[in-house]
């Protein structure tokens, strides 16, 4: 422990508001743990890499998986976005942010293209992500066959050898339930042409975003103790059927603040008698296009 | 003719316990081999080491796939799988153990086609209700739940669900076990209905010898773990020669 510590990037011995901790919070040890099984993750893109994950002071289900992710790839050079929904200023999102700037003293910001790690629930930023730029999702369930397999072993064995029939199946009976496929969120993709990946719960109108990205995406679920990534620029489709193509839908609507028509809507109803208004998720990319016009 | 599946001096253990020993099996295309016995004479450990479903202590199970023989015990567990799920089929006795039951009747013929790289859902909707109409289920059942479904029509789902990818080798373990008669016979009736019109090679295990007399060309008889006595089916159950096949055969209900 003593030699990790006296090796430590200089620059990361830094004087945090709150000596007791160190830097992002996790000690070298585990970073250096987590670091290696991303390393691996980024190696087999969508591959699930078991690491033991560490109690973190939040519960599971609040983000302990993506943010053992951040911290391990921190620096003080970072700038930190967090959002949660696509909102800057929703708590999950605030509390994060707060934590990391108590335990790492980084700047942070709400802006999309000044950040350089995103940690993110449940969506991908508007804004198109650029090369050297890290998202990091959150993930609570990690295994895309679970809900179909529930004997772990099995599904392991079932990614080994590219058995995934059973994953067809699930958008089968959404077809014939529903006339179409009705996944919405946590859409099941293909990763690099190998691994059948959950893409943790974001809207699958998210999905075509994450195929041949500039950036790094690390998931990180921490209750299940898995990391999983994909490396920037690599193949990322959408299962589907040749009669039934994915498709990536949206609310028929525009934003009720910025006017788009293109992002990602959040449905709201606004008084007693059920009116609905729709605004954008991403309340930066709404905000950026409020200031330009 | 070549075998399409040969089995060579298998043996099965359980601790100290005997499974099977020195089992011998050959089956021809089109042909059906029934085994019979009492409970617990092995004869669902020696379909279930056979099948891939248990891995046996030594033998030999040699399979045609075309132009090759395949050592079943000696390939790799990804092609073994594979052939699994493509060139064999396993027809379980309680069919709730070879069916999806939160999957609904379609999804469950369909895991296989999919399985095998299907993707074109009207296609795989079209294999389905043939299927359907082979084993005599209604076409408006294709969206129920297996959970719905009756004890019979179970058996002939989980039956439409093995063949749908034309396996070569079929595995039966009793499977009209657990049925009433009328629906026995139906399903016999079906069974054998599909052996002739689709050319299928069959291992069939049952207790019941008027099931294997009615199915199958050819017989194993085992006891204690051991086959004692084996030869075309007709021949054994007219002249058994074992004193223990004598007493099998002489113990049918005559009704």
């Amino acid at each position: 422990m003593n030699n990790v510590l006296k090796f430590k990037n200089k620059k990361n011995t830094f004087a945090a508001q709150d000596e007791i901790y160190n830097f992002a919070y996790l000690d070298e040890n585990t970073k250096r743990m987590i670091r290696r099984a991303l390393i691996k993750a980024l190696c087999i893109p969508g591959y699930q890499v078991p690491f033991s994950s560490r109690e973190m002071p939040m519960p599971y289900g609040w983000g302990t998986g993506g943010v053992q992710v951040t911290s391990s790839c921190l620096t003080t050079d970072d700038v930190i976005k967090v959002i949660d929904q696509g909102a800057d200023d929703t708590t999950n999102a605030v509390s994060i942010r707060n934590f990391f700037k108590k335990t790492a003293n980084i700047e942070t910001t709400e802006k999309t293209s000044q950040a350089s790690i995103i940690q993110t629930r449940h969506r991908i930023p508007e804004e198109k992500l650029k090369e050297k730029q890290i998202l990091v999702y959150q993930v609570p369930i990690p295994e895309p066959l679970a809900f179909l397999e529930p004997r772990y072993q099995e599904t392991k064995k079932m990614h080994a050898l590219s058995e995934y029939g059973i994953m067809h199946v699930k958008l089968y009976e959404d077809i014939t339930k529903n006339g179409h496929i009705e996944t919405a969120y946590a859409y099941p993709v293909k990763t690099n042409d190998r691994y059948i990946m959950d893409p943790s719960p974001i809207p699958k109108f998210d999905n075509p975003k994450m195929n041949n990205n500039p950036a790094i995406q690390l998931f990180g679920a921490g209750r299940e103790q898995r990391i999983y990534a994909i490396p920037p620029y690599t193949e990322v489709t959408s299962l589907d059927f040749e009669d039934y193509p994915f498709d990536p839908s949206k609310a028929p609507h525009k934003c009720s603040i910025c006017g788009s028509n293109e992002s990602f809507l959040d449905e709201i109803i606004i008084d007693d008698e059920g009116n609905r208004s729709f605004i954008c998720s991403d309340t930066n990319y709404c905000n950026q296009r409020m200031e330009n016009n | 003719m070549q075998p399409i599946l040969s089995v060579h001096n298998l043996n099965k253990y359980y601790g100290n316990q005997v499974g099977c020993k020195n089992m011998n099996l050959t089956l021809y295309p089109g042909e059906v081999v029934g085994v019979v016995g009492e409970s617990g004479s092995g004869k669902t450990t020696f379909i279930n080491s056979i099948s891939g479903n248990l891995i046996p202590d030594s033998g030999k199970i040699l399979i045609e796939t075309g132009n090759e023989k395949i050592n079943f015990l000696e390939i790799s567990e990804s092609l073994k799988r594979l052939l699994i799920r493509t060139e064999l089929a396993f027809v379980h006795q309680n069919p709730r153990d070879g069916l999806r039951l939160d999957v609904s009747a379609g999804g469950n013929i369909s895991e296989r086609l999919m399985s095998i790289g299907q993707r074109n859902y009207g296609n795989i909707r079209q294999t389905i209700f043939k299927w359907l109409d082979k084993v005599e289920i209604d076409k408006s059942r294709v969206d129920d739940f297996p959970r719905t479904f009756s004890g019979g029509m179970l058996q002939r789902l989980q039956i439409a669900k093995n063949l749908v990818t034309s396996p070569k080798i079929i595995f039966m373990d009793e499977p009209t076990g657990g049925l009433d008669v009328s629906v026995q016979a139906k399903i016999l009736d079906l069974l054998r209905k599909l052996v002739r019109e689709l050319n299928l090679s069959v291992v069939i295990v049952s207790h019941d010898l008027a099931v294997i007399r009615l199915l199958a060309d050819k017989i194993i008889v085992m006891k204690n773990g051991e086959a004692v006595e084996s030869g075309l089916c007709d021949q054994v159950l007219d002249d058994p020669q074992h004193s223990y096949t004598q007493l099998l055969v002489s113990s049918v209900l005559q009704v």
